[in-house]
């Protein structure tokens, strides 16, 4: 293993050990929040379940982290993200839709294609061990998603989504990347090269969340159009765009 | 086929998942004012997120634009 994709590795590792944290101490407080409007909803029991998932699964990236020379502090924090123009409730499905309905959901999808890869032994158990929660935590925003289109319209998110995928795209996702960062070694150790991270987040867009989005009522219209305004165009953007 | 699959697990599942805890409370009467059928915006950011707004909103929320969640 070069030395610059063992450092790769090991930012990797360190960023997911933080996102599993920021994502425990998100679902404790969306548990607490959906029960106070929703006392039958199974949501919330499955959230605080979530919760304890991700701090074990903070305890395996962390470890992943420190093997590949990459310690990470403990530290984690939890913002909240919704709109301050929302009401409480509707600011709950705000951020469920965008922490399971799209967070989980790509996340899914970049644990089942790192999984199809040859990957290291001791990367393919963590990678394993998440999986099989991660399937759970997406599947919570859906169902919560779809408790709440069931008594209202929940439409009023469509142009909400943009932010969401922005926030979750980060910065560099439709850029080129350096040369190290497209090194197909990164795949065993539980990396995707960037443009196969690009192709795969876009992918997952099309084929699962779009769609999921469309079911409920939530036009995926403003999405499309600001994927159009990301630059540099790239292939996968493209084909995004053309659906309309 | 990897996407067509997650969508049933996924979206599919977690629907009937959400659909098997009994029914949803509905909203406060300051929120269900503008539920379902009874108005809604003009597809801007803006307007639309009045659809759900609660003037007795108390925080718990940021104070821009919205944002989105990191991930894998």
């Amino acid at each position: 293993m070069s030395e610059e994709s063992r450092r790769r590795a090991g930012e990797a590792w360190a960023f997911r050990t933080r996102v599993e944290r920021e994502a425990a101490r998100r679902f404790a407080r969306l548990a607490v929040a959906i029960e106070e409007f929703d006392a039958d909803s199974s949501v919330p029991a499955l959230l605080r379940r979530a919760a304890e998932d991700e701090r074990r699964h903070a305890a395996l990236c962390a470890d992943l982290s420190a093997v590949y020379g990459h310690p990470v502090a403990a530290s984690a924090e939890d913002a909240a993200i919704a709109p301050g123009s929302l009401g409480p409730r509707a600011a709950v499905l705000y951020e469920v839709v965008a922490s399971c309905c799209i967070t989980e959901t790509e996340s899914v999808a970049t644990l089942t294609t790192l999984l199809a890869e040859q990957v290291e032994p001791r990367v393919e158990r963590v990678l394993r061990e998440i999986a099989k929660d991660e399937v759970l935590h997406g599947r919570i925003g859906w169902a919560h998603l779809a408790r709440e289109a069931s008594i209202s319209d929940v439409s009023f998110l469509s142009p909400w989504i943009p932010a969401m995928l922005a926030g979750t795209a980060g910065e560099g996702l439709f850029t080129a990347a350096d040369a190290d960062l497209e090194s197909r070694e990164l795949l065993r150790h539980g990396v995707l090269p960037h443009s196969l991270k690009r192709s795969i987040f876009v992918g997952t867009l099309e084929g699962v969340v779009f769609p999921g989005l469309e079911k409920f009522g939530i036009s995926p219209r403003p999405a499309r159009q600001w994927a159009r305004g990301a630059r540099p165009r790239s292939p996968d953007l493209a084909r995004l765009t053309s659906e309309e | 086929m990897l996407f067509r699959k997650l969508f049933q697990v996924l979206v599919v599942g977690g629907a009937v998942l959400g659909a098997t805890s009994g029914c949803s409370t509905p909203a406060g009467s300051r929120q269900t004012a503008r539920a379902k059928g009874e108005g809604g915006g003009d597809g801007t950011a803006s307007d639309a997120g009045l659809a759900w707004t609660g003037q007795d909103s108390d925080g718990g929320v940021a104070p821009d634009a919205g944002g989105g969640v990191l991930g894998w």
